[in-house]
């Protein structure tokens, strides 16, 4: 194992390389065309965007440029009209609000009470993402529940010792366990028909290397990884 | 008729009301006598609610126009598929249909818990009955169908034009209805929990079995809605964020939460409460979402006419979540779990992320929705909250949540060793960046579009990876076929396969949306257009006269550039006696790719010169086959599986208990 | 631990209370309106000027009638609830013409031989224009047909009908508007 050492470094470090390097290179193509930018719009294609921004008023959810009503395409018909009298956008826009009043937009406008509706959603999804947090921190500062949550048909951790947990500070990931680690499923259903190889507390566990892991034989680790892979593939997700 | 149907109503309420009463009483006095009569009423009841529906489907098909509803929503000229759809067509039948989902889905409770012994259930049939009761006692007093006219007209009104057009209307309604209605059984079993106090281990199993069924029928409901949008209604469209449709995709966000949180209870003993208030909160929003469609608050094409229901259904959406959420404060201190994590970049995390962007989605999509409501009470002012904010706002939730389905399947319980993650994700990573740049380099110009066909590949490598590295760790370690294998781990396979569809469907979605292009033109006869790198000739009208309708179909031929014909669109115009403008059918060329998608707009001159909007729509497919993919593969994953009998569940649940006291009692 | 579960329980209970109270509130209020009624914001401002071709005559411009009160009725003749309000505008008219008091009928989105077939049919006396590109709705914010604007002496627009209007209200405004220009 030595020996092939350096390689070995360079090659467990690969897939980290081709997941940073295609992330760049996606990131990259994403910033190229966010920088792109639009060529100018056709006339239109102005009145395309601008009728979409309109809510065409008698129906139910559409916009002028969706709706094929004809008073949506004599819509369509007065904005090209002021478009080639030289009106902005803006002044179109108000036009119609002024007839129609504001629920001829699509979108509402952004002053007053009716404008918090842009940022509210920005709001929830911090606070969404606040109280994630702090669940998540919270759970991961509590100690382990002790070896008792295996299934019950492993007879031997029922009667350990409870909470040898690692002390609250710090991460608890590096926790001794004096139970088996949930290497497979703790599903309490109807004990399975496929023989385990007894407990598999010797295996690899799914987090990182603990302290001292015990030292095996090359049949050994064969015969714990054909263990491993087997539970895995009961594994009922 | 009118009498018989009215009475069996009446008799349903009456029985429904003593199942309430008896497994009430049966509950609190632990009386088992009582709860098991309550049980067998359930089939009385389902068998009494099918009677009066078929006693409105004669009254349809037989042309009984001394019943109001018949006479407002059927006619003699209208085909005998559509009378029989018709029971659906208008609120008060729609009403009925919904009471006979809800008894059927009571009485598939009562056949299927019938040994079951557990302190829950009676509570649970409780509030199955409770829900029943009050939407019988709709049917019976505001929203009665067999109401009787004096003077019975000679011809009815027939259904409205645009219930009568498509034979989508047979699926449609029913499908949804059987998703939204599901949702009271795990509603009922969350609530049950909460009023029995005991720790919810119990149903967790069996709930999530019937979650995901009511998951399916919800997504092949809100499927076949986006498909009659697009199909039947010519704007060429799938999806408008009309307040009825975002109302019936909130309990799908809400459920799909569930789905991935329930796991986090049934590994980790996780989360119990949580997944109780999920199920309170997606029953809360299929009530909040009848009162929205029935209560004639929002302007919708969904909206049923005038009824005076409103206020019911108002006082029930109070009463589901005083009730609910009162519960789940009271029982907060007892049952909440102590739980514990290994490490945040693990599949428990993951599911905690999964939970906050789903419900920030649905938070987003409600806010949308009712805000035009917040906004007229607080200042007069009246706006309209339309696509563009809906598509602006939950984009970027959306693209996270692709983001999340393409990693979180490769993180293990509890926590990562890294450099195996990274050796999973170097394959899926690869390929989205390659889509991306291949997408940037064919001239698409929105961001999202780049980003969103980057997130789709990621998650279509990601979830397809991991499901053929579990067939083949399947199949060397267990020396058995692939289907064995595919069988071992289903759930969880059947899980990956359901984010491949889902991979499918926002690849559609993106397409559709950044990809599309639209035209409208005026053709004589003869004249023709190039659109979409085809040539489309209008070759003229051609008119059928229908007992109930005339169809005005204008034939246009589609040609390649290179001379070969490609086939021919025949949009129609449709016109109705009852209709004052006629309703536009749109005809479609559907490609693997993309649809050539044509509706006419007007004719004039007799149909010497018409206006089409041609559109080309691609990846619409994607969405339909995506989301049967996404069905199938809830459904697979529903499937009882061979080895846990019909009792196996108990026994599952029982060890559960075991496990649960002794973690109790080491405490 | 064990002091602090009632009145926690009793916090968040109160918390449900309040949130489900909030929304119930708001419903109710969004209950007590008609969705399809949405304000106009032209009652009370200046009605828009027009110059529109008669079905048979010479044009009609709104700003030459300043100084009379105007009714501008928006009608089709595929409007079913257009023919039920037809009897109270040509009583409306009757009952002022010598007043001084127009109504105008302006046809949408029709055709002229549908719309000269219906004022044969009914016998319409008082004016009628035809909007042929909609541009004079689109400015008066039409969602739909019949709409009644009731213009005063003064060209502002003091009233909107939406749907069918009935001659006594009709009647009883003109007559205050009358009143109140003869002082």
């Amino acid at each position: 194992m030595n020996a092939a050492g350096p390689l070995r470094r360079a090659r467990a470090g690969l897939p980290g390389l081709i997941v940073l390097v295609a992330l760049a290179a996606g990131l990259a193509a994403l910033v190229i065309v966010a920088a792109g930018g639009h060529p100018p719009a056709s006339q239109a294609q102005q009145v395309q965007q601008i009728a979409a921004g309109l809510h065409c008023p008698i129906c139910k959810d559409l916009s002028v440029a969706d709706s094929p009503a004809p008073l949506a395409q004599q819509m369509r018909q007065e904005i090209a009209r002021k478009l080639r009298a030289g009106e902005s956008a803006d002044q179109i826009r108000a036009r119609f609000v002024a007839a129609y009043g504001d629920s001829v937009l699509m979108s509402p406008p952004r002053q007053g009470v009716a404008g918090a509706v842009y940022y509210l959603p920005w709001l929830i999804l911090a606070a969404g993402l606040i109280t994630a947090f702090a669940l998540l921190r919270r759970w991961l500062r509590a100690p382990p529940p002790g070896p008792l949550q295996t299934s019950p048909q492993q007879a031997s951790p029922q009667t350990g010792p409870p909470q040898t947990g690692p002390p609250q500070a710090g991460p608890p990931r590096a926790s001794p366990r004096t139970g088996p680690p949930q290497a497979g499923p703790p599903q309490a259903g109807p004990p399975r028909a496929s023989p385990r190889t007894g407990p598999p507390q010797a295996g690899p566990p799914a987090g990182p290397p603990q302290a001292d892991p015990p030292q095996l034989s090359a049949a050994q680790r064969r015969a714990v990884a054909r263990a491993l892979a087997r539970l895995r593939a009961e594994e009922p997700g | 008729m009118s009498q018989l149907g009215t009475y069996l109503l009446l008799f349903g309420l009456v029985v429904s009301g003593y199942g309430l009463l008896a497994a009430a009483v049966g509950a609190k006095t632990g009386r088992p006598a009582l709860v098991e009569s309550a049980r067998r009423c359930a089939f009385g009841l389902f068998a009494t609610v099918a009677a009066a529906c078929a006693t409105m489907l004669a009254a349809l098909l037989s042309n009984d126009f001394a019943i109001r509803y018949v006479a407002e929503n059927s006619a003699r000229e209208t085909p005998a598929f559509f009378k029989a759809l018709s029971l659906w067509a208008a609120d008060d039948g729609s009403l009925l249909l919904w009471n006979l989902i809800l008894a059927g889905y009571i009485a598939a409770v009562a056949l299927r818990f019938r040994r079951d012994r557990s302190p829950t259930f009676p509570y649970a049939l409780s509030v199955l009955f409770g829900v029943q009761v009050f939407y019988l006692v709709l049917i019976n007093g505001p929203a009665r169908p067999f109401a009787s006219l004096a003077n019975p007209p000679a011809d009815g009104r027939g259904p409205a034009p645009l219930l009568q057009n498509h034979p989508l209307m047979a699926v449609h309604p029913p499908f949804l209805y059987l998703g939204f209605i599901g949702f009271t059984v795990p509603f009922a079993f969350g609530m049950a929990a909460l009023l029995a106090g005991q720790g919810s281990d119990q149903w967790v199993s069996v709930i999530r079995r019937w979650a995901l069924v009511v998951w399916c029928f919800l997504t092949v409901g809100l499927l076949l809605g986006a498909l009659w949008s697009y199909s039947v209604l010519g704007w060429g469209g799938y999806w408008a964020w009309d307040p009825v449709e975002n109302v019936a995709l909130l309990p799908w966000l809400v459920c799909t939460a569930f789905l991935h949180s329930v796991m986090l209870q049934e590994r980790r003993g996780m989360a119990r409460l949580w997944n109780i208030a999920l199920v309170i909160g997606a029953f809360a929003l299929t009530t909040f979402g009848t009162f929205l469609t029935r209560g004639n608050v929002l302007s919708s094409v969904h909206a049923f006419t005038q009824t005076s229901v409103g206020p019911a259904y108002l006082a029930f959406v109070a009463l589901v979540l005083l009730a609910g959420f009162g519960l789940v404060a009271w029982r907060l201190p007892e049952l909440r779990t102590p739980a514990s994590l290994t490490s945040a970049i693990s599949r428990e995390g993951a599911f905690v992320a999964n939970n906050v962007l789903l419900l920030a989605a649905a938070a987003i999509i409600l806010l949308g929705t009712t805000f035009p409501l917040v906004v007229e009470a607080v200042s007069g002012q009246q706006v309209t909250i339309g696509g563009p904010y809906f598509r602006s706002s939950v984009t970027p939730v959306f693209l996270l949540i692709l983001l999340l389905v393409g990693t979180a399947p490769l993180l293990p319980w509890r926590a990562t060793n890294r450099s195996r993650a990274l050796r999973r994700l170097r394959g899926p990573v690869t390929a989205a960046a390659l889509v991306m740049i291949a997408t940037a380099w064919a001239g698409v110009r929105q961001p999202a579009a780049v980003a969103g066909f980057g997130l789709a590949t990621l998650v279509f490598v990601a979830n397809g990876q991991e499901l053929l590295s579990g067939l083949a760790i399947g199949r060397r370690a267990l020396r058995g076929g692939a289907v064995r294998a595919l069988a071992r781990g289903r759930r969880r396979h059947a899980g990956l396969v359901v984010h491949l569809g889902l991979a499918l469907v926002a690849a559609g979605i993106i397409a559709s949306s950044s990809l599309g292009q639209q035209a409208q033109v005026t053709l004589k006869t003869g004249q023709s257009t190039v659109f979409a790198g085809q040539v489309l000739r209008y070759q003229g009208l051609h008119t059928d006269r229908q007992p109930q309708r005339i169809v005005l179909t204008a034939t246009v031929s589609v040609t390649n550039p290179g001379g070969g014909t490609a086939g021919t669109l025949g949009p129609r115009m449709n016109l109705y006696p009852a209709a004052t403008e006629p309703i536009g059918s749109p005809s479609i060329r559907r490609g693997i790719v993309w649809d050539l998608y044509a509706s006419v707009i007007s004719l004039q001159r007799g149909g010497g010169s018409a206006t089409f909007r041609f559109y080309h729509n691609p990846g619409v497919n994607w969405l339909w086959v995506g989301g049967l993919v996404m069905a199938l593969g809830g459904a697979a994953a529903a499937w009882p599986g061979r080895r846990r009998r019909d009792s196996g569940d108990d026994q599952g649940a029982s060890a559960v208990r075991k496990r649960t006291t002794v973690e109790a009692g080491a405490r | 631990m064990r002091r602090w579960i009632p009145r926690r329980r009793a916090g968040l209970l109160a918390g449900v209370v309040a949130g489900v109270a909030v929304v119930v509130v708001l419903l109710m209020t969004a209950l007590g309106r008609d969705p399809s009624v949405i304000a106009s914001p032209l009652v009370g401002r200046a009605a828009p000027n027009f110059t529109l071709p008669q079905l048979d005559g010479p044009p009609v411009t709104l700003a030459k009638l300043r100084g009379q009160v105007v009714v501008v009725n928006f009608w089709a003749s595929w409007c079913a609830e257009c023919q039920t309000e037809q009897a109270a505008l040509d009583q409306t008219w009757r009952q002022f013409q010598d007043s001084g008091v127009v109504v105008i009928g302006i046809n949408f989105e029709d055709s002229t031989g549908a719309a000269r077939g219906y004022v044969r049919a009914d016998d319409v006396r008082y004016p009628v224009v035809e909007d042929a590109d909609s541009r004079t709705a689109l400015a008066y914010g039409l969602r739909g047909v019949p709409e009644t604007f009731v213009v005063n002496q003064s060209g502002r627009i003091v009233n909107r009908v939406i749907g069918p209007v009935d001659a006594a209200t009709l009647a009883t405004e003109i007559n205050s508007m009358l009143a109140t220009s003869a002082q």
